[in-house]
């Protein structure tokens, strides 16, 4: 299909001019801030150790003479009058555009975002309270946003006997993690934020929270994990408020500002459990999970999406291997409610694997490759019963990751590639960064999210127009 | 920018830093007998140095921070308490191995990351190495890398707080004063490393190395220097140290504070379970 594409060069004006504003305004907000270079000047050392001994070396002397003036703050402070309660975070201003103009969306910008995040963690006796919340400026959605990503009680059971020492619970909003993929995640079902993956937040967003009980135990040969989530969660998806999507039966990009409805959106509980243990150097892990899609891939009577009931068992392994780590990865989703794959509206049961493997290249440079694949099980009754027997997943879906990262200047600079290629969709997504942070207060982030298909309903391939590139500077306090 | 921000690039931060402070702590043994020039004694000196490093107590806490002043002043500061015990085998004989866990405070950007590691003297063995990012509660295996390349940002190697083996090196002694050994280390493996040689001062009383500098070829570049040593709980152990970059002008200063050593930890605090509970009773 023919698409409408401007280049870069015609939008770069725009784009710089903009980038400039957000520059001007972080930097204007440096020299008002009082504290953003006055760290390094306040001289206070009272530490008054006792040296009974030192090197013979003439320079030593000078050296201790000129400790106490070298470190830029007291550390008394925080050290020997320890609070119970830390409070830390910081603000950051972010800015994309689009490097194509995107025919179903009227907007350059895929990023704007004037973020304050604060975290606040309170020390308990046995335990401790956690606090991560974000409070935004969305400009491209011109609202403002809050996300609580943490609000949590966390300690262990050891009130409850001796038994109880060996469990350890959280309770109340939080980010879960597991399974082996990089950017890849099988048996990980806790839901994820692909709109901030692709307008280029920090990776931070793309885990997503939920509201979720986790119980952790821990034993001689083996440990468990259970979450239950007592309302599902699901993935938050591209709906077109700032990324366009294929659409198969308008046989294009749409925009609708989709949502799924309340009525096809469970709200009954997800459970995950993970049983997971060492042989040697070796990680394994066991994975079960009963909850739904975690994205609306199916449909209700009246073709309005919806999330249907899945469960998935899996299991993982990771090692050393040669100078490396290699990692291996298993899940089966199981479709419920359709066993033989021939109804149209509800997703097919699938199979995933994944093998990957990481070392170190060169110096201040590591290497990552992983090989993905998905198989999508009565494959024939998909396409035979499929209104749409052309835009169909493929009966195996290949991909292949690399990662590349490098970093210079003493690890104050990182530079960061990693691309996603699919040899069966011919389609793939290119996700760059650099980040540079000359002191711990600051840091400065741009990247390019490259999305390249032939196809324009390939899994990548639909979000060509999504392709942007971002500049985010963020303040730490 | 510490690197263990999200990427698999964190495999630099090599939580060894902490043996520093273990292996530079040593036996209070005096060693007054003069030592000459053999072979044999040479050999003493350095299996003296090297072995004191690992009995410092059963174990220890400590809290460190860091300054790294780059060449153009421009600082850095990392805040971290540093948990260790060493590996016994099954008749209680120590084996060299050891555990670590690094709770990292400061900066902000790092606050609540923590390191794991598993170290293996065994040559052939690398250790086992594990970052929490309690960001997206990942916990990420890392891959053995270059021993030779940064520390967590800071002039400090990996391999300089990890403790280069002796073997990896031969030793003459080149000096005897009133108060130390000085041996010339040239490296058995020079394609392995960047420098030429170094020059090791060991003070007679502790067996702690005071300080290190090496070369390349004639050029002296780069310097580990002991700048303060306290007893503590009858062990020397250095409080204070200093890497300087010779070259850029850059170092980093390290200092070590509410050190403890034989404080009972159990096997059981140093494993995943730690990293997303850290244990209280021994951070504070």
């Amino acid at each position: 299909m023919c698409r409408h594409k401007t280049t870069l060069i015609d939008d770069a004006p725009m784009f710089i001019n903009r980038i400039s504003f957000a520059l001007l305004l972080t930097l204007y907000l440096m020299v008002q801030s009082p504290h953003a270079f006055s760290q390094q000047d306040n001289v206070t050392d009272s530490n008054g150790i006792a040296s009974t001994r030192s090197s013979s070396d003439e320079d030593v002397q000078q050296t201790q003479d000129d400790w106490g003036d070298e470190w830029g703050e007291s550390w008394e402070e925080d050290v020997i009058e320890r609070n119970p309660l830390t409070v830390s975070g910081f603000a950051e201003i972010a800015v994309g555009e689009r490097l194509y103009s995107d025919a179903a969306i009227n907007t350059a910008k895929t990023l704007r975002d004037a973020r304050v995040q604060v975290r606040a963690d309170y020390a308990l006796s046995a335990s401790s309270l956690r606090f991560r919340g974000d409070l935004y400026y969305d400009g491209v959605k011109r609202e403002w946003e809050t996300q609580l990503r943490e609000l949590a009680w966390q300690g262990s059971l050891s009130g409850l006997g001796e038994w109880g020492e060996r469990f350890d619970v959280k309770i109340g909003q939080q980010v879960l993690t597991w399974g082996t993929g990089d950017y890849l995640f099988l048996n990980d079902l806790f839901p994820k934020d692909f709109q901030s993956f692709f307008a280029g937040r920090d990776d931070e967003y793309l885990k997503a929270p939920s509201a979720s009980i986790k119980l952790s135990g821990y034993f001689d040969a083996l440990n468990v994990d259970v979450v239950v989530t007592p309302s599902f969660e699901p993935d938050i998806g591209i709906t077109g408020e700032v990324f366009s999507f294929f659409s198969p039966q308008l046989k294009g990009n749409i925009a609708p500002a989709f949502s799924v409805t309340s009525d096809n959106t469970p709200s009954d509980e997800e459970v995950a459990v993970r049983l997971y243990g060492s042989i040697g150097q070796a990680e394994v892990a066991l994975y079960g999970y009963r909850g739904y899609t975690k994205q609306p891939l199916s449909a209700d009577e009246n073709g309005f999406a919806r999330y249907s009931r899945m469960n998935a068992y899996g299991a993982s392994m990771l090692m050393p291997f040669g100078a490396g780590i290699a990692n291996a990865e298993y899940a089966y989703y199981d479709s419920v409610e359709d066993a033989n794959g021939s109804n149209p509206l509800v997703m097919n049961s699938q199979s995933r694997y994944l093998i990957g493997y990481t070392q170190e290249l060169f110096t201040n440079v590591t290497g990552g490759a992983q090989w993905y694949t998905e198989v999508v099980h009565d494959h024939d009754a998909l396409v035979s019963y499929s209104p749409f027997p052309a835009y169909e997943q493929e009966r195996y879906r290949h991909w292949v990751t690399t990662r590349i990262t490098y970093m210079a200047l003493r690890q104050t600079l990182m530079v960061n590639a990693f691309l996603f290629y699919s040899p069966t969709d011919s389609d793939g997504y290119l996700k760059a960064n650099v980040t540079y942070s000359p002191g711990d207060t600051w840091q400065l982030r741009s990247g390019i999210n490259i999305f390249k298909g032939n196809n324009p309903n390939t899994f990548w391939g639909q979000f060509e127009d999504a392709s942007n590139a971002y500049v985010a500077l963020r303040y730490f306090y | 920018m510490l690197t263990f921000s999200k990427n698999a690039a964190a495999s630099r931060m090599a939580i060894s830093f902490f043996i520093s402070w273990c292996s530079m702590a040593a036996l209070s043994t005096s060693y007054a007998d003069e030592l000459t020039h053999s072979k044999e004694h040479v050999e003493e000196i350095v299996l003296k140095a090297e072995k004191a490093a690992y009995y410092a107590g059963s174990d220890g806490k400590s809290l460190a921070r860091m300054m790294i002043v780059d060449n153009q002043g421009r600082k850095q500061m990392r805040q971290f308490t540093i948990l260790r015990k060493d590996v016994v085998d099954d008749e209680g004989v120590d084996t060299g191995d050891q555990r670590m866990l690094v709770f990292f405070s400061r900066p902000t950007e790092v606050q609540n990351t923590v390191f794991r590691v598993e170290k293996h003297t065994d040559l052939n063995t690398d250790d086992d190495r594990w970052l929490y990012l309690p960001a997206l509660d990942l916990v990420k295996r890392i891959a053995a890398g270059d021993k030779r390349t940064s520390f967590v940002g800071s002039h400090f190697f990996y391999e300089d707080v990890s403790g280069r083996a002796i073997a990896e090196d031969s030793f003459t002694l080149t000096e005897t004063t009133d108060t130390h050994y000085r041996l010339k280390a040239v490296p058995k493996k020079p394609e392995s490393v960047e420098f030429t040689h170094y020059i090791v001062d060991i003070d007679k009383v502790t067996f702690l190395p005071t300080q290190i500098n090496f070369y390349k070829t004639e050029t002296n570049y780069r310097r580990v220097e002991a700048v303060t040593v306290d007893t503590i709980q009858g062990y020397p152990t250095v409080v204070r140290s200093k890497v300087s970059d010779l070259e850029t002008g850059g170092y980093t200063l390290m200092e070590f504070r509410n050190i403890s050593y034989d404080v009972g930890l159990s096997d059981s605090i140093f494993s995943e379970r730690s990293l997303r509970v850290p244990p209280q009773d021994y951070i504070d």
